[in-house]
């Protein structure tokens, strides 16, 4: 390579990574401010959100977390995330193997029934939901929340297991039922485990999609006893308009678990979200 | 692998094969029967009770007249009739229209930059950048909106603060009549770039290696290899995140909710703020729910028009 091919691969590369710190800082400065903006004093937020605060601030937090209620919302996020993962987790591959491996009257109808719920968005849902849970009593409760998002969540999961199982060789499934296993055991202890990275990655999905989901708790919840982060936020922005710190405090609780979440499955994660992207 | 050692005591354990050769005798055979719907019966149950009659209850409440509590009545095509007559119907779909380019063109355009940048450069670091670029991707809408609603503002906000420095007077971005749908748009730019980056990324390092060798050997220039090799070989790529992006737009509620409520006036009100506001704030649930149903036609037939449009010609 001669001296000035040497010179403009450097110009290159150096106008490259300016591009590309000019990408992540864009995408970084947002949460950086914020998270630094919750250590400060409200007046210092008002100077300016450029500057460091002088005392870090940490009662913002306890602020935030009990005052705020942030701590409720919080749990109500962990508990209706986890009780709408694992069983549509479950759900799905049951549902995904009986397509992959089975062939009975109406399969056809009732597989594409099933994934009829990919093309709805929740807005064309959530006006009957609402009288649909308070006639069964179920506004303001976990379950009003828990229920549709495991309904939500199963289309795309039953398309995904379904063929991960037809995916796997068939004499896998033979051989255990020679072994003695019923279908419902062969299912358990060998299909099972064959798919767990997909599982992993399905879990890791409907996880987002129900941390981050709004529209239904904001409708179906009146109370903060039972409202999620998002919808807590977003009240909680609403009523303490002047203190700033404190929302960031709380915009903190909701994005640095995800971020650790996302730093740690990183690959499942984007996996997972690329494959369910095509969701209506 | 876990093998499975217990026997079972349960003999002549139904086929799970599509030919019926298996003839068990007697009760297990009405088991086999029933195997297959057992394993999907559950899903089923809580599908139907939550997905199907939803979805039916919807196009139920778009035919009649109702206020939630009294009893509803027949209203036929009224609901449909009456938003095809609403200016502010209309008004809120033309900004879900205006929304589709500052969520679909600009991140797109800043996606595939990226990762042409990354790859054809064969620049370091593609781990880090796949990692900062799709956070805001993965994060509530509301805590986008709420973040940006902060970061925006006139007063204290950082965009103006740092606008100022370059002696700029910043606008007042979402309360601002003119601005606040493009600002809105630019939120959901931001928030989408990432995706496309990611998806790109991946699709370039798919594209074989020597199309690249032959272009150079060829003499084109990154440019050159950038509209030659790289844009057509993405073509898939492009097709998968302007579908999921346009429905995005069109669907557009939380990010909106969050920073506009569709204000300033109604500046910023779109179909599904428009639904919830007719449906939960003024109680006219059928209008609501033709509301719904028309978004939900919308982004069907958008979204696969544009797969049959872009997906076939290859």
């Amino acid at each position: 390579m001669t001296d000035s091919a040497r010179r403009a691969t450097w110009t290159r590369h150096i106008l490259a990574y300016a591009f590309l710190t000019l990408a992540v800082l864009g995408a970084l400065v947002p949460f950086i401010t914020t998270t630094i903006s919750s250590f400060k004093t409200d007046t210092e937020l008002v100077q300016g959100a450029l500057s460091l605060p002088k005392v870090w601030q940490w009662q913002n937090y306890v602020t935030a977390w009990v005052q705020g209620k942030f701590g409720i919302f919080f749990r109500n996020s962990v508990i209706v995330a986890v009780l709408v993962v694992v069983p549509s987790v479950i759900l799905s591959a049951m549902t995904g193997f009986a397509f992959a491996r089975y062939r009975f009257r109406g399969a056809g109808v009732l597989f594409a029934v099933f994934l009829l719920g990919m093309t709805i968005p929740s807005q064309a849902l959530v006006i009957p939901l609402f009288y649909e849970l308070k006639f069964m009593g179920l506004l303001n409760s976990h379950a009003a929340m828990i229920l549709p998002q495991i309904a939500m969540s199963l289309s795309f999961g039953t398309l995904l297991m379904r063929t991960a199982f037809a995916n796997l060789p068939r004499e896998i499934s033979e051989a255990a039922m020679v072994d003695g296993c019923t279908s419902w055991q062969a299912f358990w202890r060998v299909l099972l485990p064959l798919v767990r990275p997909i599982l992993g990655t399905l879990a890791l999905l409907f996880f987002i999609w129900t941390w981050n989901e709004f529209l239904l708790p904001f409708v179906v919840t009146t109370v903060e006893e039972y409202q999620t982060l998002p919808v807590g936020l977003l009240y909680f922005q609403q009523r303490w308009t002047s203190n700033v710190p404190v929302l960031c405090a709380g915009a903190t609780i909701i994005f640095l678990p995800l971020t650790l979440l996302f730093l740690i499955f990183q690959r499942q994660l984007i996996e997972g979200i690329i494959a369910g992207s095509v969701k209506g | 692998m876990r093998r499975s050692s217990q026997r079972s005591s349960k003999s002549g354990g139904a086929e799970p094969a599509a030919a019926g050769s298996a003839r068990i005798p007697g009760r297990s055979s009405v088991l086999a029967r029933l195997e297959p719907h057992l394993f999907y019966l559950p899903a089923l149950v809580i599908y139907a009770l939550f997905m199907v009659v939803p979805v039916a209850g919807t196009v139920g409440l778009s035919l009649v007249h109702w206020d939630g509590w009294g009893a509803p009545s027949f209203a036929g095509l009224a609901n449909y009739v009456a938003a095809f007559r609403d200016p502010l119907f209309w008004q809120a779909l033309w900004h879900n229209l205006v929304l589709i380019p500052y969520y679909v063109v600009l991140p797109l355009a800043i996606g595939l930059v990226l990762a042409a940048v990354i790859e054809q450069l064969k620049l370091r670091g593609t781990g880090f950048f796949r990692f900062t670029l799709f956070l805001p991707y993965i994060m509530p809408g509301v805590l986008v909106g709420v973040v940006w609603r902060w970061l925006l503002n006139p007063v204290f906000g950082l965009v103006n603060e740092v606008l100022a420095l370059f002696g700029v007077a910043g606008p007042a971005w979402l309360g601002d009549f003119k601005l606040a749908l493009p600002t809105v748009g630019l939120i959901g730019a931001w928030a989408g770039y990432g995706f496309c980056f990611v998806v790109f990324l991946a699709g370039i390092q798919k594209i074989p290696a020597e199309l690249y060798e032959a272009a150079h050997i060829d003499g084109a220039s990154a440019v050159g290899e950038f509209w030659h090799v790289t844009v057509p070989g993405l073509r898939g790529e492009m097709v998968v995140v302007l579908v999921a992006n346009m429905i995005n737009a069109l669907r557009a509620f939380d990010v909106i909710w969050a920073t506009t409520r569709g204000g300033p006036g109604r500046q910023t009100t779109v179909i599904a703020s428009y639904m919830v506001e007719n449906a939960f704030n003024i109680n006219r649930v059928g209008y609501g729910a033709a509301l719904a149903v028309i978004l939900a036609v919308v982004t069907i037939a958008l979204s696969t028009a544009t797969l049959r449009l872009l997906g076939e010609r290859k």
